[in-house]
Order: structure tokens, then C-alpha cells, then sequence
């Protein structure tokens, strides 16, 4: 399109205004740019030969318009075909993608982990302590009496006649106290041995949790206020526990902790044998006896300990009927923790 | 151990009712494993139809040869008609009646009035096991002539009871008995205790009785009585359905009085038919080796100079606290009778029973440690109960004992009470706890045992558990006040953490496998000298038996993505000293050697670790698939093992995690951006790629910051025995931006070197 110099700048502006707006894709309002902005452009002629101030700014105004308007219609038609190609571009948002294999930790080291962590939280240490162990930790420094029928080869397995295999983790107690003074904070959690034929609830290897703590002024009070609340951490906060008494040789007075039912809450079922409390371990105050062992001063410390068996805790969860299921490796056990 | 609470009531007068009393007991004292309702239902007015009858008239039936037809008199005016099948009772005979209207245990309905044959019959004369007082059917019960006809039944037989099964920690014998739980029960619900009323028969024809004890070390005390004229039969019922009740057969008067005495005081009696002992004679001595001796199970027993044994000098007569010998047994032709109220020490008992495998009531009372005080007592309430049950007379007694243990005095500071507690106890309530449990305690609070408590208690820590179990459910819950708080994870804890963690992120699930194999490729490893089974005989030094085991199960169980890992312990010997136990991480994953180097590599770089695997041989890897590290190794398993392609590793946590950084010093890789070149080499199949990269980056440094293989190639185009690698370089410094030029000479000198080294080819 070819203009006189003395066009009408109004009527270019509508025009111009007008081309845009109708322009219907990315490419027709390029085509509209270039009629009305490019080089050849009847505005910009007419700008370079323009030579008063008021019509050449006058002029600009009407570019400046032009631009605008071309600008905002070519963002919108821009959109719109961005929109346009999206709505091409669906997925089926419920169809796996795969590509991450995640493995499982075992059930036990799970819930190892989640006991090392409340008592790291309480400020215990976690104790790594040995599995091949002397009669002397594993008995003895425990004032297991002579004869006690932990001490027979029917029940325990022997390397030769002064070492085991630990039967309970409590002989790092033992080893520990003889290696520090008071105050004493630990957990020890690990394989123990015992010889019991693998059966639904039992397994001749099995994993105990033993917590230790010594200082001035512990008290039973102090026991059963930690259990407590390792209880409600593993089962529920809404759990209630119950302490009763209890025979051990390394413990006096002893107690072992039960938990109301996490099935029935204490109304009784078959897994608390209609009894509303579920047993969970044993625990007391540690014998002076053991204090006389490692040289502490039994008037001066008292202590608590526990020990508990991690399968149990395992078992009670998560409603398995089998504890062998732990040393099947299933896949199809493993992936559902 | 069977507790019927009627039977215990007898010794503690208490309102608490079954289930009070076994809350109490199983706080504070030892475990009840259930509360059982036996016998009649006691619902509505069931127990009133139960009576005692007096049979007036008993006649065959008119029209069946098998049944009586009876009047009773239970108490009515009248007599009642009623039919029964039973003929072990006539006209006289005193029995229990069900009148029409009771429900009987295992009955849908209650009885009614109805003809049997005929005739009406208006109740039911009732036999033990029809109202859970026993098992017999074989007759009728027969009761005391001396019962008044109508006396509620419930009056002189529990037709209705309750029973305790409770299971004492091993070290309360004192509470396998009547009398000891009685006190428990006197003590935690403010009862009672009713002491044994009992009178001890006179001797009036006094016979010698010869005892010796050759092992007063293991016998501390034989004290042995003589009954004569002695006539065995059966029980009265009140007694056959106490033992019923707790669990035991009745079996003859005389045998029923020991185990009801045993339940009483909780130390074992036994008694020998007199007649048998040579000379009537009682000697107890160790066993000689290849002795026999044949228990009342008819069971012949070989015992060696371990165990104990009652003789009568000639010959053993029973196994010394856990099992008479059939040669002495009393039996219905028994008249004169040798009873043994003796003490025996645990830890004898206890080997011997194990070692024979032969438990009894007696030798678990035995094994735990019984009062030697009791013995008397029990002796006397069984004379007592044989004569006047057995028509028997009181002819002898001997005590043979080298003194009897003096009961043990502690003192007690009751504020220590509190503070083991960390609840207060009124001295006054530590008091009346103690002296309930029998307890003597002085103003200055010296305690002293009571003889059944001897064994147990005898320190001061004793006796707060004394008063801690009394109080346990009123101990608040406290945390330990604390000065100082230390809680962390070692370095070894949290790397374990980490090392699981990141195999757990490459897809590799945990497995546990046994610490205890079959064999073990270590000729030195530790075998149990008495292992459980063959499978499980050796302390394991490698985890790669228990993985493959674990696989194997997997690929039988369809599984699919099998990777697992197991981090535990293996235990290498040491000469003379404990195993040392060392950490290993394990793992065997579907897809060969590739799958295996991938997860250790990822691994090793998790821990900021380089990797330098070198090419090795193990017999358990496939020969062309093995390398080794310096902390263990990695391969192919070999096929024989276990089909298909099986990536595996094991590697010892303390030499892989030892050269890990302590801390990581910043690089700026940042500042000026890295230059990268891609060059590709054709080299002999042999030259490892490896050996290309060390070169290039001793030949590029100090401008080449990173080789890495990224492709290998076969084929045509490289010809036979030869393969081109494919090589990326990053060349960075840290004070300036490399320029192309400077790319170049890096470039050149690194193509020289493998050009040299290797003989290589640029390819391109």
C-alpha cells in the first residue's frame, strides 16, 4: 500500500488498530507488523520526512499505539496457541512411570532404628557390644547363681566351656561399666542366641534392645517413666502400660512392662489372650551385685536396666503370625514395611 | 500350678473376689495366666437344685435290666423317684441329687422331669464328672453317710469353682503352695491368713526307724514316718475333687494325701509301701555308675554318681525327689507305709531331671529350692490325713538333719526404700508390709527372713523388692534427672546407617541371614563343639552363603528385581582369644557383574571413597568376573552356585570406611567453567580401561581434571582383538578459563602418552 505524504494519521491508526485485532494467528499479526511498523511502512516514511515537532510527535504517538496494540494481540495469539498445543499434549496421569527401584530396610533394622533413636534423644549412646561372648560377661558379672538353667548346654550354645554365644545383649552392660565411671546412658541393640527349635515364636538367633542407665539417684520411678514412653513410641500414644514384678538374676527388684492392647484397647482378644495387656519384656533396677562386679559404688549409683526382644515388638505391630518370616527374606515380606 | 480358691480360702479369710485377687497377685507377686470357672454354673438360683440325697429304696427296674429305680430323700418329706444306671451304691448310700430345673456343665438345657422306660424320674443321681468334680463315670459319687439329706450339695463339695493357673518366677517355691499364696493374698488384699489346723496323730506302738544319709550336702533333711495298718482305697470325694480341681488324678488315699499335702505346704512328700524297703530301711546316697533304677512310670533309668538316690541299702527305691521306684509304689495290698517328708538341694535335682529329662510336681518345687523348715509340718498333716483316711495308725518318726539353716537377719533403712523406689513408703507401711509377708522386724529395723523366704532374701535390696512389689502400682513415672547429656551415633554407627541407606536407594532390600552355616570356606572357623543341627554348626566368616540362600528362596518364590544386602557380622578366628567380630556388607543382585559394580560403586562414591577395583580369581566367581578392592570383593557368582548372572559383593566396613575424609575441603569448579573434549582410542582387548584413564590423567595434569570412559566399541570397523574406548576429558584450573589453543596441547600430550603406553589408535 502506497500513501501520499499527507495522509491522514487518524485514519492509519484505526486501520491499523483494526488490522490487528482481526488478526487470527502468530503469523498474519507478524504480516500486520510489517504493513504498518516495518521499514516500508506508510508511519515510518511519513516519520522520516516529517519535519515540524508537533506532527512528527504526533505521529510517534500513533507508532506507539500501533506497537502496543500489536504487541498485546500478538502475546494473546501466542497464548492461545500455546494453550491450543497443551491441551494436544494430555497424559494418562494414573498410568506408572516406574524407572526408581527402591529397596527396604529389614523390619528389625527399622524398628532398631527407631528405638537407637528415642534414646538417642534422651541422650543415650548407642553400644555396639560382642555376639561371641565369655561366661564371665555373659553369666557371672550378671550373678546368674550356679545351676541357674540359663547356664545349661540345653539352653544356651557353647563355643567351649567359657564362652557362648551371648544369650541375652546384656553382657555389653557389663562391658561398659567396667570400661567408664557414672553417669552411664546406653542402649545396646543386636543378635542374641539362645537354643530354642525355630518355631512360629521362636528362633535360636533373635534381636534384643538392652537400655542401661546409671547415675545418682535413679530410681524404679525413672524406669518405668522411660519405658513409658518407649512404649508410647512404638505402640501409640494412647497406650497405657502396666508394670509387674518380676524374678532376674541381674535386676533387683525386677519388673516386666506390658502394654494395653494396641487390637482391643484392653476390651481382650485373641492377641492379648483376652487378658487386655500385651507383655513386651523385662527391666529393673540393676543388682548391686553387678555394681560390686565393675567396681562402682552401690550406695553412691543406683541404675536401671532392660532388655526386650525386637521380634516381639515386631510381631505385636505389624500382626505377623510367624517370626520366621524374618529370615525368609521374602520380597513380598520386606516390601510391605 | 491349679490354685482353687475355695481350697485357698480355706487359709485366708478375704472379700476380694477371683478376679481382684489374681489383678493383685499379678502385679505384685507372679503370673496368673487365667482365671477358670469349673464345675456348675452359679447363675440365678442353678445351685439350689443341687442336694444331698439319701437313696431309701433302690430297685432293678421294672423295665430294663440296666437301670435302678430309687426313692431319695433329699430333704423334702417325701421321698423322690428316680431313675439311674449306675449299681456302685444300695439302699443307705449317701448321694448328690440334681433336681429338675439345673443346668449342668455341657448341657444345652436344664433338666426336667421325665419317664425313663416308664417310670418317672424326678432328678438325677449324679456321678463326679457330671458336675466337674472329676473324670470318673464309673459310678455314682458316694458321700460321708454323716451329710444330713438335703444339705445344699454346694455346701460340702466345690460343685461350683473358680481356679488360679499361676506360673511363680523361679525364685518364689514358696508360692507353688496353698499356704504361701494365701499369705501373698492376706498381704495385697488386706486378708486374714487362717493358719493349717491340723493335730499330729499319737504314737502308740513305736517302731524304730532306720534312716542314713550318706549326701547330707545334697539330703539336709529326711524325716521319714512309719504308718501301719494302713488300708488303700479310694479317696472321699472332697478330696478327689480338690486334686481334680487342681489338675491332679486321684489315685489311692494314701498317694492323693501326699500330693494334697505337697499342694498345702509346697514341699513334696512320697510315700513307699513299707513291706518293700529290706529291713524296712531308708538310705539316701549318690548313685554309683551304671546303676539302674526303674521309676513308678515303668520306665528303667541308668544314673550315675550325679544323682541322688533313695535306697533301702540293698537296692534304689526311688530317684531322690522327682520319681518313686516301681519296686516300692504303694499299692492296694499296701499296709504299712514309709513316709518321706525330706529336703532336697536345687541344683542336684535340677541337673539330674535335665539330664533324664524327667520333670515331676516334685522335682519342680525341688529344683527351685523348698523351706527344710516345711518338711515337719507337711509330715504331720499327712499323718494326720492318712490315718484318718486311711484307718492307718501313727507307729514311727525319724528327723535326720545336721542342724537347720538359721533364718537371716538385714537391717533395712527405709528411706533407702525410697530412694531405689523414688516413691515414699511410710516407714509404717514398709513395717506392716514385711511383717504381713512373715517378717520379723525390731524397733531398729533389723529384719529377720522367714525360713521359706531364706534362699532368696538376704541382702537389703531383698527386702526393698519386698516392699517395691507391694506398692509397684502406685510407682510414679519419672525420667532420670540428668547433669549431663551425651546421646550420639559413632562415626562406625552412622556410617552403617549410611551404607544401608544407600543401598536402599539403589534398590537393594535388607535381608538377615544366619550368623550359624552349614560350612564355611575358612578351614579355621569356629564350629560349636554341640551345635543345634549340622545347618547350623559354624560361625560363618563370609555373608555370601546366607545371600545366595536368600536369592535362591526368592527366585523360588517368583519374586522379580531381586537385589538384597545384608550388613552383619562374620567372626574370624583368633588363635586362643575371643573371634574378632568384624562388620561386613554383602549383597547379591539379579544382572551379573554390572549390576554388583554399579551398586559398590554408588557406594563408594555415597562415602566420598574412590574406586579401584583390580581384576582377581575366587573360586566362588565367575574366572573372568572377579575383582577385588581393599576392602573385599566384587564379581559374577560363579554359575555352579546358582543360575542365572548373580551380581555379588562383600566388603569389611572398617577397611572400606577407614580412608573416608575426615572433612571435605571446598574446589571452586565454579568460577572458570570447565572445557570438555571427547577423544576416542583404539586399543588391544586386553588394555583395561582403567590403565587409559590413569594415563591420560598423569599426562594431562595439571590442566586435566577428569577422564572417564563413556563408550566401548566392537566391531568391523576396529578389527579383530581390539575395541575402541571412547574417552571424555574436563579440563579445568582454577585461575583462569582455558582457551581452545590450550585445549589442544593438553589434548595432544594426552593422545601421546596412549599412543606410547598402549599402542593406541586415534580414531576421528
Amino acid at each position: 500500500m502506497v500513501r501520499s505524504p499527507g495522509m491522514d494519521a487518524e485514519a492509519l491508526e484505526r486501520e491499523g488498530l483494526a488490522a490487528a485485532a482481526a488478526a487470527s494467528s502468530t503469523d498474519a499479526i507478524e504480516g500486520v507488523r510489517v504493513e504498518y511498523l516495518g521499514r516500508k511502512s506508510a508511519i515510518k516514511q511519513a516519520l522520516r520526512e516529517v519535519r515540524d515537532r508537533e506532527t512528527g510527535m504526533a505521529l510517534n504517538a500513533v507508532r506507539q499505539r500501533l506497537e502496543e496494540a500489536i504487541d498485546g494481540r500478538e502475546a494473546e495469539l501466542a497464548r492461545a496457541d500455546l494453550d491450543a498445543r497443551l491441551t494436544t499434549e494430555r497424559v494418562d496421569v494414573t498410568l506408572p512411570a516406574g524407572g526408581y527401584e527402591r529397596g527396604r530396610l529389614h523390619l528389625i533394622t527399622q524398628i532398631r532404628r527407631e528405638v537407637e533413636d528415642v534414646f538417642l534423644g534422651l541422650g543415650y549412646r548407642a553400644v555396639d557390644g560382642r555376639e561371641v561372648e565369655q561366661t564371665r560377661y555373659n553369666f557371672d558379672a550378671l550373678n546368674f547363681p550356679p545351676g541357674h538353667p540359663a547356664r545349661s548346654p540345653l539352653a544356651t550354645l557353647f563355643v567351649n566351656d567359657d564362652t557362648v554365644l551371648r544369650t541375652e545383649t546384656s553382657p555389653s552392660q557389663i562391658r561398659t561399666m567396667e570400661a567408664q565411671q557414672p553417669p552411664v546412658y546406653i542402649v545396646s541393640l543386636g543378635r542374641t542366641y539362645r537354643r530354642d527349635t525355630p518355631d512360629a515364636t521362636h528362633s535360636p538367633i533373635f534381636h534384643q534392645v538392652e537400655g542401661l542407665a546409671v547415675d545418682e539417684g535413679i530410681t524404679l520411678a525413672d524406669l518405668t517413666g522411660t519405658l513409658d514412653f518407649l512404649l508410647k513410641k512404638l505402640f501409640g500414644e494412647e497406650r497405657r502400660t502396666e508394670f509387674r514384678t518380676h524374678y532376674f538374676p541381674f535386676t533387683e527388684p525386677s519388673i516386666e512392662a506390658y502394654v494395653s492392647c494396641h487390637i482391643c484397647d484392653g476390651a481382650g482378644c485373641p492377641v492379648c489372650r483376652h487378658s487386655g495387656w500385651i507383655e513386651v519384656g523385662g527391666a529393673g533396677m540393676v543388682d548391686p551385685k553387678l555394681f560390686e562386679f565393675v567396681g562402682y559404688d552401690p550406695e553412691r549409683y543406683s541404675g536401671f536396666a532392660f532388655g526386650w526382644g525386637l521380634e516381639r515388638i515386631a510381631m505385636l505391630r505389624h500382626e505377623f503370625p510367624d517370626l520366621r518370616e524374618l529370615w525368609r527374606n521374602d520380597l513380598r515380606f520386606s516390601r510391605q514395611f | 500350678m491349679r490354685v482353687p480358691l475355695s481350697w485357698l480360702r480355706e487359709y485366708v479369710r478375704v472379700d476380694a473376689t477371683a478376679a481382684e485377687i489374681a489383678r493383685r497377685l499379678v502385679v505384685s507377686s507372679l503370673e496368673v495366666d487365667r482365671v477358670i470357672d469349673v464345675g456348675v454354673a452359679d447363675a440365678g438360683d442353678n445351685l439350689s437344685f443341687l442336694r444331698v440325697g439319701k437313696v431309701v429304696v433302690a430297685d432293678k427296674h421294672p423295665n430294663a435290666d440296666k437301670l435302678q429305680l430309687c426313692q431319695v430323700d433329699v430333704g423334702e418329706g417325701e421321698p423322690r423317684q428316680i431313675v439311674c444306671g449306675a449299681w456302685n451304691f444300695g439302699v443307705g448310700a449317701t448321694v448328690a441329687v440334681g433336681l429338675p430345673g439345673v443346668l449342668l456343665p455341657g448341657f444345652a438345657a436344664p433338666l426336667d422331669e421325665r419317664p425313663l422306660r416308664g417310670e418317672l424320674s424326678r432328678g438325677m443321681i449324679l456321678a463326679e464328672d457330671e458336675i466337674g468334680l472329676g473324670t470318673d463315670h464309673a459310678g455314682i459319687m458316694l458321700l460321708s453317710d454323716s451329710i444330713e439329706p438335703g444339705t445344699p450339695l454346694a455346701d460340702v463339695l466345690p460343685v461350683r469353682e473358680q481356679v488360679l493357673d499361676v506360673t511363680p518366677t523361679m525364685n518364689r517355691a514358696d508360692l507353688l503352695s496353698m499356704v504361701g499364696l494365701a499369705r501373698e493374698v492376706a498381704t495385697l488384699c488386706d486378708g486374714e491368713l487362717i493358719p493349717v489346723a491340723v493335730v499330729d496323730p499319737p504314737i502308740l506302738h513305736p517302731q524304730w526307724v532306720e534312716v542314713t544319709v550318706e549326701s547330707p550336702e545334697a539330703c539336709p533333711r529326711y524325716l521319714a514316718r512309719v504308718l501301719s495298718n494302713v488300708t488303700v482305697g479310694p479317696s472321699p470325694m472332697w478330696l478327689r475333687a480338690r486334686l481334680h480341681a487342681a489338675g491332679m488324678r486321684s489315685i489311692s488315699n494314701v498317694v492323693d494325701v501326699t500330693n494334697y499335702v505337697m499342694h498345702v505346704y509346697g514341699s513334696p512328700l512320697h510315700a513307699f509301701d513299707r513291706a518293700a524297703l529290706a529291713g524296712g530301711r531308708i538310705a539316701v546316697r549318690h548313685a554309683r555308675a551304671g546303676e539302674e533304677v526303674q521309676t513308678l512310670d515303668g520306665t528303667l533309668r541308668r544314673v550315675d554318681e550325679r544323682d541322688l538316690l533313695i535306697t533301702d541299702g540293698e537296692r534304689p527305691v526311688a530317684l531322690a525327689a522327682i520319681m518313686g521306684g516301681a519296686n516300692s509304689e504303694v499299692s492296694d495290698t499296701t499296709t504299712e507305709v514309709l513316709l518321706e517328708a525330706a529336703n532336697f538341694e536345687p541344683i542336684g535335682i535340677l541337673k539330674t531331671s535335665e539330664r533324664l529329662g524327667l520333670r515331676t510336681e516334685g522335682s519342680n518345687r525341688w529344683e527351685k529350692g523348698v523351706d527344710p523348715y516345711l518338711a515337719e509340718p507337711a509330715a504331720v498333716l499327712a499323718s494326720r490325713l492318712i490315718v484318718d483316711l486311711a484307718g492307718a495308725e501313727l507307729s514311727g518318726s525319724a528327723d535326720v538333719h545336721g542342724g537347720l539353716p538359721d533364718r537371716p537377719v538385714i537391717s533395712l533403712r527405709p528411706e533407702r526404700t525410697d530412694r531405689i523406689v523414688g516413691l515414699e513408703v511410710a516407714p509404717a507401711e514398709q513395717r506392716e508390709i514385711l511383717e504381713r509377708l512373715g517378717f520379723d522386724v525390731t524397733d531398729g529395723w533389723d529384719v529377720t527372713v522367714p525360713t521359706w523366704r531364706a534362699r532368696d532374701v538376704t541382702r537389703e535390696i531383698d527386702l526393698v523388692e519386698e516392699v517395691a512389689r507391694v506398692v509397684l502400682d502406685r510407682v510414679p513415672h519419672t525420667m532420670p534427672l540428668r547433669r549431663s547429656v551425651a546421646g550420639h551415633l559413632t562415626r562406625d554407627q552412622r556410617l552403617r546407617r549410611l551404607v544401608e541407606d544407600v543401598l536402599v536407594g539403589a534398590g537393594f532390600s535388607e535381608a538377615y541371614t544366619w550368623s550359624l552355616v552349614a560350612s564355611d570356606p575358612d578351614p579355621n572357623a569356629i564350629r560349636l563343639p554341640d551345635p543345634m543341627s549340622g545347618d547350623q554348626a559354624i560361625l560363618r566368616t563370609t555373608l555370601l552363603d546366607g545371600l545366595i540362600a536368600a536369592a535362591s528362596e526368592n527366585v523360588d518364590a517368583g519374586n522379580d528385581g531381586i537385589a538384597l544386602f545384608e550388613l552383619a557380622r562374620v567372626y574370624l578366628p583368633v588363635d586362643g582369644k575371643l573371634p574378632e567380630e568384624r562388620w561386613r556388607v554383602g549383597g547379591i543382585v539379579a544382572g551379573g557383574f554390572a549390576a554388583a559394580r554399579g551398586a559398590v560403586e554408588v557406594l563408594h562414591d555415597a562415602l566420598h571413597l574412590d574406586f579401584r577395583p583390580v581384576r582377581t580369581t575366587l573360586p566362588f566367581l565367575h574366572p573372568g568376573k572377579a575383582a577385588a578392592t581393599d576392602a573385599g570383593w566384587l564379581g559374577e557368582l560363579h554359575p555352579a552356585l546358582l543360575d542365572g548372572a548373580w551380581g555379588v559383593f562383600e566388603l569389611d566396613l572398617v577397611e572400606l570406611t577407614a580412608p573416608i575424609p575426615e572433612r571435605i575441603l571446598y574446589d571452586d569448579v565454579i568460577t572458570f567453567p570447565p572445557l570438555r573434549q571427547d577423544i576416542a582410542v583404539v586399543v588391544a582387548e586386553e588394555v583395561e580401561a582403567a590403565a587409559l584413564v590413569d594415563a591420560a590423567i598423569e599426562a594431562g595434569a595439571p590442566e586435566l581434571r577428569e577422564a572417564r570412559v563413556f563408550d566401548v566399541y566392537r566391531g568391523d570397523q576396529v578389527g579383530e582383538g581390539h575395541k575402541s574406548v571412547a574417552i571424555h576429558l574436563s579440563l579445568q584450573v582454577p585461575d583462569r578459563t582455558l582457551s581452545d589453543e590450550d585445549a589442544t596441547v593438553v589434548r595432544e600430550r594426552v593422545v601421546a602418552a596412549l599412543v606410547e603406553r598402549f599402542d593406541a589408535d586415534l580414531r576421528g
